[in-house]
């Protein structure tokens, strides 16, 4: 009898949380936490943003954020996409070590970006298989065994569905290789295939996005019967909810920047209130989470390990001190990597963009690293042989001051008088052992610095705006000059990739480009 | 892709940012100044955020 006695306490407990999980949220008010985050991109430290006086962001900080919230209330930890590529402390592991952050902080779901692809699928299926949460793309066909495009949760009896979609951008800003076979469908077609399905298994439904803010207000204006979008991708600082028809929609910012907190009081599956704030993250003495500031300083120990890694081997010095005024072997030998990359006829980059040389012997990662620092991508565009020619006068323009856009070139080799007044300075120039023809169009590549302008290059936007379908469908050209363009990967990561494999390198400066006087 | 910065015409490649955008509109060096760039509905983006169609930027 007093054995049945000291149970009693414990069976009352048992009898009341049975009764709690039975019952149907109908009637019921529940209260639910959203915490969101979006676009880390393996900025797992603080850092210094551009124009900023402090340091912000800090995962461990973030995280013991999300610790202390959850305390609280029953909460969903949510990623709107973009984790795990971007920084090195991601980039060197291939996102491997953001999946082991939002493993340890124990994320419920995350959408995939369009720059989970860059490492390619089948990293990508590697990352999905380490995940211990449910990796989401309803918009996304072709990806066997990897995505799943919803997932319902179970809040105290509140069913929640979370269905993840991807912009269907994201064949045009990564390597056709990485999305082969795939097909991304418009976001609202796979909702609309869904929602049906979802609507009878579930209270609730979020939508985890990775469109940018501006379709997720057109998403909600066109989709009835979404609760929340959790959005990403255009990295905007919503410091409160928005609401478009009857759908509230967040986003959290950048880098771990800020967490995202959405509250909502939900009856009947509908939500009665809500309420919602970003919390800004920066560096506090004692706000860390333990568990990942080791995390996040085991990975950064082996970020060191890996740049001090030998890649390759200099047969000689390779010049980064004068590209800024006449050829030099590493101009040449960078130049001839990424005309191989981008499979173009030639090749005109910055030399302000090679920011060290190196000398002979050892390469290592930390090499090129100090090399190409800047996070450039590769493009290739179409320019008419008249385009070339105004390229390489812009870039001779600013001879007398050592301007950054003194170009370094490969397929193709040009003359310059010095003497001649800017603008009038290039006098033969040949591609492909031809005479350059004013009228043939070449496939060029270069890096989306100068592509969008950077160094006063104006030539390769002119090119583009003057394609034939430039403004077809909503102004995304379909191809027509743009021939290659590989966002997800950096300029120093092809660098890399070519010298692990080719080992030692002897470039000779070899005349591609001559002043005459 | 255009889009519109201080509500003048930019053109850019698929995939470029808002860094993109403002470096063609020459108002990157306006960011390390301390100024920010914001939609049109008057947030803050991040200059690593992804451009849509016909976007509006603001710099101040």
């Amino acid at each position: 009898m007093r054995g049945n006695m000291k149970k009693l306490p414990t069976i009352i407990l048992a009898i009341i949380l049975t009764i709690l999980f039975l019952t149907p949220a109908q009637g019921r008010e529940i209260s639910l936490r959203i915490l969101y985050v979006n676009d880390f991109h393996g900025f797992a430290e603080p850092y210094r943003p551009p124009g900023s006086q402090e340091k912000l962001g800090g995962v461990a900080y973030l995280a013991g954020e999300v610790k202390r919230l959850r305390q609280e209330k029953p909460t969903l930890l949510l990623a709107a996409g973009d984790m795990i590529q971007g920084h090195s402390w991601a980039n060197l592991f291939q996102g491997k070590s953001s999946i082991a952050l939002m493993n340890l902080m124990r994320f419920d779901a995350m959408v995939v970006g369009n720059h989970e692809f860059d490492f390619g699928q089948d990293v990508l299926k590697k990352r999905i298989a380490e995940a211990r949460f449910p990796v989401l793309g309803a918009n996304v066909e072709g990806f066997k065994n990897g995505l799943k495009p919803y997932v319902i949760k179970d809040i105290q009896g509140l069913k929640v569905a979370i269905i993840g979609v991807v912009t269907p951008d994201t064949p045009q800003a990564t390597h056709p290789r990485n999305v082969a076979g795939l097909k991304f469908l418009p976001p609202a077609t796979a909702l609309e295939k869904y929602l049906p399905e979802l609507k009878k298994h579930a209270d609730l439904v979020i939508v985890l996005s990775h469109i940018g803010y501006q379709a997720d207000r057109e998403l909600a204006a066109k989709v009835p019967g979404i609760g929340v979008i959790v959005g990403g991708h255009s990295h905007t600082k919503l410091l409160e909810p928005a609401v478009v028809g009857d759908t509230i929609i967040v986003q959290a910012w950048e880098h771990a920047k800020a967490l995202g907190v959405l509250d909502l009081q939900v009856e009947d599956g509908k939500i009665k209130n809500f309420s919602g704030h970003l919390e800004m993250i920066k560096p506090s003495q004692g706000r860390e989470d333990k568990a990942v500031r080791s995390l996040v300083k085991k990975y950064a120990a082996r970020v060191n390990a890996v740049l001090g890694e030998k890649i390759g081997e200099a047969a000689l010095d390779l010049d980064g001190e004068h590209v800024r005024v006449r050829e030099t072997n590493l101009g040449d030998l960078l130049a001839d990597i990424f005309r191989q990359a981008a499979g173009a006829s030639a090749v005109i980059i910055n030399g302000g963009g090679i920011r060290a040389g190196i000398p002979k012997g050892t390469i290592t990662v930390k090499d090129i690293y100090s090399v190409l620092p800047f996070d450039n991508y590769l493009v290739a565009i179409k320019l008419t042989g008249k385009q070339i020619r105004e390229a390489l006068e812009h870039g001779v323009s600013g001879l007398e001051e050592g301007a950054g856009r003194f170009p370094q070139v490969s397929g193709l080799s040009f003359t310059y008088s010095r003497r001649a007044p800017a603008g009038s300075r290039v006098k033969e120039i040949s591609i492909g052992g031809q005479p350059l023809d004013p009228r043939k169009e070449y496939v060029v590549a270069t890096n989306d610095f100068m592509a969008a302008g950077g160094d006063g290059y104006q030539v390769f936007g002119e090119a583009l705006k003057s394609s034939r379908d430039y403004d077809c469908i909503g102004g995304m050209l379909k191809g027509e000059k743009l021939v290659y363009n590989d966002a997800g990967r950096w300029l120093r990561d092809v660098v890399i990739d070519y010298l692990r494999q080719q080992k030692t390198v002897a470039p000779q400066v070899d005349g591609r480009i001559k002043q005459i006087d | 892709m255009r889009v519109y910065v201080n509500n003048k015409p930019v053109e850019l490649l698929p995939g470029m940012t808002v860094k993109h955008a403002l470096l063609k509109a020459g108002l990157l060096g306006q960011i390390e100044a301390g100024r920010k760039a914001y939609d049109e509905w008057g947030n803050e983006v991040g200059l690593a955020g992804a451009l849509s169609a016909d976007m509006k930027i603001y710099v101040r």
